[in-house]
């Protein structure tokens, strides 16, 4: 930390520059995140979802979908965005402004730093409310899974 | 209603299906601007492209001050650039997926001296294409295309004509002199109508008449100008003539004529013949005359109850009633050809300039403009859903449109220079 530099010297206590990286981090914690149950959303593209047990709210089919696949291509609805433009296409997005809120399609097997960027995107282009869209039917049988017994076994 | 109900309803009965097509409720509480994508003009041809701009830019300007449409941020658009113009080339949920209900698709193709735009418009829910328009203008004119396809879409969605093939007038400052110009509705295709000198307060009649006041001879008088025909008013010799405003049929002008310490309302015929004396107070000043849209009545400006306030009456000068009692000092009233309404601007306690508007049987008053600057000099639309004014909110006096509600505040494109404009009059 900047501080440390000037302890024993002159006795002077000079404090250059306050340390962003937790501010950002409580940041993007003040989004909204709910988990979301898969079938009622026909939206985007086929990606395979990860199972989750948590609670999950019934889902309306006029949010914005935003879609993640495997290969870490990025989608609002069907239409594929470069990972650049996404802030400009949800910040001007006309539906996703007057909702303040999108449905997340992630694929399972997508990193989660990927993940984070496209949240930290949504929030910078105004969007609070992120819905994590889970596959509620798989995670039912997700005990019985080879993952799942590894991880009981640990 | 879903699009299944919407094909049953189509299949029972297509008149039906007809007359519920949408109409926008154009004002009143549950009005909701409809969200509408423009997208970008599809060019036919390599010789329109220099073209585009102009047109897409009117448009564009046309649908948003309307009032009447959310128009989407093109950088929200998610669909295909190559996509077509027919609902079976469109993917709806795309369009849908950037919050449209309404989707415009227009074409543009030079023919020869002429430009030509095919319009068609799409209800993004139902993939239904509801409307088509075809419209030409010469390629010297890309403004006035813009303005036939924004009043076709106008028209298709109110049923009512659109204010975007109308002209306006105004006075632009220019060193010491000030000049008369007339333009487009949006200030584009601006051309001055004065050479020099001191020209103002001027107003549009019907045909392209200009009427405006000149100080030429010294002391203020009034012009018409009709084509390349310029006449002088004959109006009382040695009083200042100010003012002039046409009647709806274009037949009579009203106008101000000041003699020392009073200044009274006239109306004569266009040439200044027949005048007649319509107030007569000794000491009192009477000024800015207005026509009622049916023309049985004139709104004017008087001091004779201490303060300038805004007066009605009849034509012909009998049953004179007071109609604002607020603020110490409104003027400029503008008779909305809806007839129920008059706009005008007040001075408030803070003194500044601000809009209202007035319901001529109850007297009632709305605020249209507060703390954005001086708001001065309200003209009705000829349909009386916009007004244009000016305003200062941005440094020199430049034009500005709004509804008549007062929403939707959009400076018209300002002349490169910057040069300060005041005393606008939408033709009718």
């Amino acid at each position: 930390m900047g501080m440390g530099s000037n302890r024993g010297g002159s006795g002077r206590v000079t404090m250059s520059e306050i340390n962003v990286t937790p501010m950002v981090d409580v940041m993007l914690v003040l989004l909204i995140i709910f988990m979301v149950t898969a079938p009622l959303i026909q939206q985007g593209v086929k990606v395979n979802l990860p199972e989750a047990r948590a609670a999950a709210v019934e889902a309306s089919d006029k949010k914005l979908v935003l879609s993640i696949d495997a290969q870490k291509r990025i989608y609002i609805g069907e239409a594929e965005v470069p990972a650049a433009e996404l802030e400009t296409k949800l910040a001007s997005n006309a539906k996703a402004q007057a909702d303040k809120e999108l449905y997340l399609h992630a694929d399972r097997d997508v990193p989660y730093g990927v993940v984070v960027d496209v949240m930290a995107a949504a929030q910078r282009a105004g969007i609070t409310n992120v819905g994590m869209i889970t596959d509620p039917t798989t995670a039912a049988r997700a005990p019985s899974s080879t993952k799942g017994k590894k991880e009981a076994r640990r | 209603m879903n699009a299944k109900a919407l094909l049953l309803c189509l299949l029972v009965s297509p008149l039906a299906a007809l007359a519920q097509a949408p109409v926008i409720q154009i004002s009143g509480a549950n009005f909701r601007p409809l969200p509408l994508a423009l997208s970008t003009p599809l060019v036919q041809g390599t010789e329109s492209k220099a073209t585009t701009q102009p047109v897409d830019d009117a448009l564009l300007f046309d649908l948003r001050a309307s009032g009447l449409f959310q128009v989407l941020d093109r950088a929200s658009f998610l669909a295909d650039a190559k996509e077509g113009m027919t609902a079976g080339s469109i993917n709806f949920s795309r369009w849908a997926d950037v919050g449209a209900e309404s989707l415009v698709k227009y074409s543009l193709a030079r023919d020869g001296s002429e430009l030509k735009a095919e319009a068609r418009v799409f209800n993004v829910g139902n993939g239904r294409e509801e409307f088509k328009t075809a419209q030409s203008a010469p390629a010297t004119q890309p403004s006035l295309l813009a303005h036939k396809v924004a009043d076709a879409i106008y028209r298709y969605y109110t049923r009512e004509p659109s204010p975007f093939l109308s002209s306006i007038t105004y006075v632009r400052k220019s060193g010491k002199n000030k000049d008369v110009w007339v333009a487009d509705w949006d200030g584009r295709n601006a051309r001055q109508m004065t050479s020099g000198g001191i020209n103002v307060l001027p107003a549009l009649g019907p045909d392209g008449v200009v009427g405006y006041t000149s100080y030429q001879e010294g002391k203020p008088d009034l012009y018409v100008q009709k084509g390349a025909g310029l006449t002088r008013l004959k109006t009382n010799e040695g009083q200042m003539a100010t003012g002039i405003a046409f009647s709806p049929d274009g037949k009579r002008v009203a106008y101000a004529l000041a003699d020392g310490e009073s200044a009274q309302i006239w109306v004569a015929n266009t040439e200044g013949g027949g005048a007649r004396q319509l107030t007569d107070t000794r000491f009192g000043i009477n000024t800015s005359p207005a026509w009622s849209p049916d023309g049985k009545r004139i709104a004017f400006v008087s001091n004779r109850g201490g303060s300038p306030q805004v007066y009605v009456m009849a034509a012909d000068g009998s049953g004179v009633r007071r109609l604002t009692f607020q603020g110490n000092y409104n003027q400029t009233p503008s008779w909305s050809p809806r007839g129920d309404l008059i706009a005008f601007t007040a001075r408030d306690e803070r003194n500044a300039f601000d809009l209202f508007t007035v319901q001529v049987d109850s007297g009632k008053i709305s605020r249209l403009t507060q703390d954005q600057g001086d708001n001065e000099e309200p003209s009705f639309s000829p349909n009386g859903r916009l007004l244009i004014f000016t305003s200062k909110r941005a440094g020199a006096s430049q034009l500005f449109v709004m509804t008549a509600e007062g929403n939707n505040q959009m400076p018209l494109p300002s002349p490169k220079d910057k040069a300060e404009i005041t005393t606008p009059d939408w033709g009718r």
